[in-house]
């Protein structure tokens, strides 16, 4: 029952208060795609069309396992797709149509990257 | 279900990252799934016309721009100026618009005094929010699970961690940021730098001492 309690109480991402084991105090130069996810981010709040308050509770519906799997900025551009998709913004469709333009634009193997098409149309919503 | 691309070794892939961003082909580098995701959300938007192109690429020069040298103009003026002190503590936000230093957010700003009997701490136990205007991007360890788990509960023990040992006559206190609200720690004035110029006092200022982690020391 305690379990139950913590899981209903307790939100994927609030650590506050676990367990945990030391700090390792790494960082790392953001890569210049994760840069410009974060700008996306900031420009989105401008225009209300995604605020902080809505992309974190889109993170924290990634539920805890994807949270547990994916990168920080993974993390904000999954939350982003389906925040989109849910405001009828975007649809799936429309963004496989357009990962897979990216792809051949940038040389990318499509065959390798089928399934990613395949992942953004089941993605949750 | 998606190879992470993550787990190359980032310093050789940096030079083929730069490339792709650019959009320009390499033989061997194949940006990742979610890079291809956020390529993609991008460019839909600006083709439908909700956000415009150049705004990613101009919120990228604003947070090039933001980095601790920022902060640590704020804390040397406040060291050298009370009046200046006095109206950084009351509001934080204006006291830095005053220097220049604009809010691209809709964020408030509280700075805590560090002193004799009180040491702040700043931490984000639900997500990473951070005085990002001041401060720039957080460093990855403030936004994974050991920090901002440990901080709230057991802060100087967390302290310790990065060496920093607060007496037991010292009061901890750790604030927790929101979406609205962002700390920024007024670290204590070390001890030898009494004849210090505003420039040389702030090249002491360290991001990790406006988090609060670590005392600002002579070098």
């Amino acid at each position: 029952m305690p379990d139950k309690h913590e899981l209903l109480t307790r939100l994927p991402t609030e650590f506050g208060g676990l367990e945990a084991g030391p700090i390792e105090r790494v960082e790392h130069e953001l890569e210049p795609w994760e840069k410009r996810c974060h700008a996306l981010a900031d420009v989105l709040d401008f225009h209300k069309i995604i605020n902080t308050e809505e992309k974190r509770r889109g993170v924290e519906a990634l539920g805890a396992e994807l949270i547990g799997k994916l990168t920080y900025y993974e993390r904000w551009i999954v939350a982003f797709s389906n925040i989109l998709f849910q405001k009828g913004i975007l649809a799936p469709d429309d963004v496989a149509r357009k990962m897979q333009e990216v792809a051949t634009r940038l040389g990318v193997n499509t065959a390798e990257h089928a399934h990613a098409n395949d992942c953004s149309k089941s993605m949750p919503s | 279900m998606v190879d992470l691309h993550h787990d190359h070794n980032h310093e050789q892939d940096h030079g083929d990252h730069d490339r792709a961003a650019a959009g320009i082909g390499t033989g061997d580098y194949v940006p990742g799934y979610f890079e291809m995701l956020e390529m993609s959300i991008g460019e839909l938007l600006v083709e439908r016309g909700l956000i415009g192109a150049a705004e990613i690429r101009r919120q990228i020069e604003v947070l090039d721009s933001r980095t601790p040298a920022l902060g640590a103009k704020v804390v040397a003026r406040a060291w050298i100026d009370s009046e200046f002190k006095k109206r950084l503590l009351a509001n934080g936000r204006a006291a830095c618009e005053e220097l220049g230093i604009s809010f691209y957010d809709d964020t408030g700003l509280i700075v805590l005094e560090n002193t004799d009997n009180v040491h702040n701490l700043i931490v984000c136990t639900l997500c990473s929010c951070y005085p990002r205007p001041v401060l720039g991007l957080p460093p990855d360890w403030y936004k994974l699970k050991p920090y901002r788990a440990r901080a709230v509960t057991e802060p100087r023990a967390v302290l310790a961690e990065f060496g920093t040992i607060i007496p037991d006559d010292v009061e901890v206190r750790v604030s927790d940021s929101t979406a609205q609200v962002r700390f920024l720690v007024l670290p204590k004035r070390p001890k030898g730098s009494e004849n210090f110029g505003e420039k040389q006092l702030a090249a002491l200022v360290t991001r990790d001492a406006m988090i609060g982690v670590v005392p600002v020391e002579l070098s």
